[in-house]
């Protein structure tokens, strides 16, 4: 590994505050809350009363949440942390201790772990609208003592919508990749180092706002919010728009600083060539969010404006529904790949170093990580072929099938990266391998729902619900884990528990396939997405498929014991426990404050995939050149 | 002397990076307003509303080219280092960024938001008004940075310069927004 005198020198202290925990340094995240609320119930309460309705109307809950998320901004430490100064008021104080993890400031590494933290718990509460749903159809009619037709309606609305947007989006990117994405090009931070931080506390009142929808009036559209339905099923369509865009935004402003990191700030000798196939993947991704976002965005303010304003853009005289699809499916099909480009990528990562070989196709695979993400910003449409039955279907099919040609690159380099190598399998590496089979069923699925003619019989049927499961969870969620645990050394300076870790990946390998491939066979059967019965003839899978969602549901509380256990006790590791050539594995580990000393910075001096014994080091440290 | 504190290590973008980067929020910001100038057709057709104010159009129009003044000038100092001569220049875009807003308000009350046309005039100009208030928040606190602590804003002027850009991306969005509302 990359040593020399320099990178041996110490930290001159910037390992950061080394104090304990206090409870007082939850005094912004309680100030935030209180804060939030406040402005939230003030807000719509005034709201209400100038306007002469009640506070569950759209209009007071709009402008409440405006309020209430400007109140939660102010109370994390925005004011102090960045606003004050930026107007020439007192200098943005540096906490650099544990309470950097629970206040709004300008460090990647606790915004990145704080991602980490929301993305589980948001998994936990949409999962638990899962378990719902799996409970609901537990029986074929609707008679069930668990739940109405409409509180079925709102959950999986909800369970969609929060899984998507607050979980996988910012699974990888958020969690793994801001962490990453500095370290791995060899910088101690992104660009825009709060605009970064400041994305993170978008999240909870979004997540909050879609969870309580049903507190105003629910919404029974699905995570679509398809109008005229948005407008005639609750008002709690509003904190579906609210909560998405907001967490749109969220993205947004991470994706500028992926796409600005990476452009402007790669370490001294690191061309495009040898920039880390993981920060290609999430430079992929934030291309996708920055070009196309604007189209769904804009879908969101305008279905806003008609149920608070009065326009008629989705709805009565002058309004066009289909164009809402248009503009919805114009990102949210390609944010599909914003969600699994960078889960390509991390196994391209982690592969070459568990198999000591180098990345096989390096150039192929950068070309399918890009054409996957500029092919997927022209097929939209294939999510309702049914509703527009014109000449356009076969062109958007076709287009759709040719996204297989780039994402074959990203296999045929995973494969031939291992082939002839000797695998060392840890719990990472083997959801990586688990991932791999699981997105390849989904993927070839998916080449069904493409195809007009099969589409058309599949439409709105279980075998769509499996098919992208296989993508978002089996691909998605398996590759966000293993993530978590290749990286688990770095953040903590801890492993994590390898038999449990492997334990879990079997459990869930099992559990996922018994869950979800049934769903293929039932939607064949005739069985139909979004709705609460059934005919009987699906009862008998309908149970097994139930039966297997509660087991691997159950099973998602090994692995979160498995992480908080190794954070506390866990083996200390090593600095770099995997020997990967990459440029994060080259700093301290737990990543101090500040990743590398003042004075220094890295210099890449040839490929860091090179595994070959006796190859020379990639990197190498150098004085960072007087201004 | 390097300055290796907690803060200047741990923003360690250079101008290039910052003023490069802001490009692609700028770009973020252009594809929101090039939908709706594209949706103007869609849900306005391609005629004009007789009851339109095209004063009030040619006139705010007129007035954001006019701003491009003060931008150029404030940039000139800006690149010979005379970061406090800008104020005047920010000053200047302060009223105009009022101005505009009052005039966007004034021609909502000649459109019927429940109309086609003027329900995507309203949102669009709507936007226009949310990306004013956001400059006059930025160039108050340029000025204000500027002239409470100047040697910060020496230190820091990606930060006019990135002010300075974002006017002229609003200008350009403008003058597009005119000749797809007001003209085609």
């Amino acid at each position: 590994m990359a040593t020399n005198e320099i990178q041996a020198q110490p930290l001159d202290d910037m390992g950061g505050d080394k104090s304990a925990f206090a409870i007082s340094m939850l005094v912004p995240l309680l100030r935030a809350t209180f804060w939030g609320l406040t402005g939230y119930f003030a807000a719509a309460w005034i709201t209400a009363i100038l306007a002469g309705t009640v506070l569950v109307d759209p209009l007071p809950a709009t402008v409440g949440y405006v309020v209430g998320m400007v109140g939660w901004l102010m109370g994390s430490g925005l004011w102090e942390g960045w606003i004050r100064r930026a107007f020439g008021g007192k200098e943005a104080p540096s906490y650099t201790g544990i309470e950097r993890y629970f206040r709004f400031g300008p460090d990647s590494k606790s915004t990145a772990v704080r991602y980490v933290v929301f993305n589980i718990v948001a998994f936990f509460i949409a999962g638990m609208a899962a378990m719902a749903i799996r409970v609901e159809l537990l029986t074929p009619d609707s008679t069930s003592w668990w739940m109405s037709e409409i509180h079925y309606n709102q959950t999986f609305g909800i369970h969609g919508l929060l899984m998507l947007l607050s979980v996988v989006a910012s699974a990888i990117v958020g969690g793994v990749g801001y962490y990453l994405l500095p370290l791995m090009l060899g910088v101690r931070n992104v660009v825009f180092p709060k605009l970064l931080g400041l994305s993170w506390w978008l999240l909870p009142p979004a997540f909050l706002a879609v969870a309580m929808s049903p507190t105003i009036g629910g919404f029974q559209t699905g995570w679509w919010g398809y109008p005229p339905l948005a407008q005639n099923s609750g008002s709690g369509i509003v904190f579906y728009v609210l909560g998405a865009a907001s967490l749109l935004t969220a993205s947004v402003l991470g994706a500028i600083n992926i796409v600005g990191t990476m452009v402007y700030m790669r370490a001294k000798g690191m061309s495009l060539g040898r920039v880390p196939i993981f920060i290609w993947g999430l430079f992929a991704a934030g291309t996708i969010l920055v070009v196309e976002a604007p189209a769904t965005f804009t879908g969101a303010l305008m279905d806003l404006s008609d149920m608070i304003l009065g326009s008629h853009f989705y709805t009565g005289p002058t309004g066009h529904p289909l164009a809402y699809m248009d503009q919805f499916w114009f990102l949210f099909h390609p944010e599909v790949y914003v969600f699994i480009l960078p889960a390509f990528a991390i196994w391209l990562e982690i592969l070459p170093a568990a198999a000591r070989r180098p990345l096989f196709a390096r150039g192929w695979a950068i070309a399918g990580l890009v054409g996957v993400s500029m092919l997927g910003a022209m097929l939209g449409v294939h999510h309702y072929f049914t509703a527009v039955s014109d000449a356009r279907m076969p062109i958007f099919m076709t287009i759709t099938e040719t996204v297989s040609i780039p994402t074959g690159f990203i296999y045929l380099a995973a494969i031939g990266t291992i082939w002839g190598g000797r695998l060392r399998i840890n719990a990472a590496v083997l959801l990586v391998l688990m991932a791999m089979m699981n997105f390849l069923i989904g993927g070839l699925t998916g080449i069904f729902n493409a195809d007009v003619p099969a589409d058309l019989q599949l439409h709105n049927t279980y075998w769509v619900i499996a098919h992208f499961h296989y993508t978002m969870l089996g691909g998605v969620i398996f590759t966000w884990l293993a993530a978590l645990y290749w990286w688990f050394p770095k953040v903590t300076g801890r492993k994590i528990n390898e038999f449990w870790g492997k334990f879990h990946a079997w459990w869930f390998f099992v559990f996922f396939n018994c869950a979800f491939f049934p769903m293929f066979i039932a939607g064949l059967e005739g069985m139909n997405r979004r709705i609460a019965i059934y005919l009987p003839y699906l009862h008998g899978i309908n149970l097994f498929i139930s039966i297997s969602a509660f087991l691997l549901g159950a099973g998602f509380l090994i692995p979160l014991a498995n992480l908080f256990y190794s954070w506390r006790y866990g083996p200390k590791a090593e600095a770099n426990p995997w020997g990967s050539n990459g440029l994060e594995w080259q700093i301290k580990s737990p990543t101090p404050y500040v990743p590398f000393p003042a004075g220094t910075e890295p210099e890449v001096v040839g490929p860091n995939d090179n595994y070959a014994a006796g190859a020379k080091e990639p990197f190498v440290w150098v004085s960072t050149p007087g201004k | 002397m390097a300055d290796n504190s907690y803060a200047k290590l741990m923003d360690p973008a250079s101008e290039r990076a910052k003023r490069g980067s802001f490009f692609f929020l700028v770009l973020f910001a252009a594809i929101i307003f090039a939908m709706w100038d594209l949706a103007r057709f869609l849900w306005g057709g391609t005629a004009v509303p007789s009851t339109l104010n095209m004063g009030v159009g040619v006139v705010l129009t007129a007035l954001m080219l006019v701003s491009l003044v003060p931008v150029m000038a404030a940039r000139k100092k800006l690149d010979r280092g005379d970061d406090a001569g800008i104020v005047s220049s920010l000053a200047a875009l302060l009223v105009i960024s009022v101005v505009m807003m009052g005039g966007i308000v004034y021609s909502w009350g000649s459109l019927s938001i429940g109309s086609g046309y003027g329900g995507i005039y309203d949102i669009t100009t709507g936007w226009f008004v949310l990306h004013f208030v956001a400059a006059i928040l930025a160039i108050l606190a340029s000025i204000m940075k500027i002239s409470r602590t100047p040697e910060r804003a020496k230190s820091e002027r990606w930060v006019s310069y990135n002010v300075l850009t974002y006017w002229g991306g609003v200008v350009i969005l403008w003058v597009a927004f005119f000749i797809v509302f007001y003209i085609a």
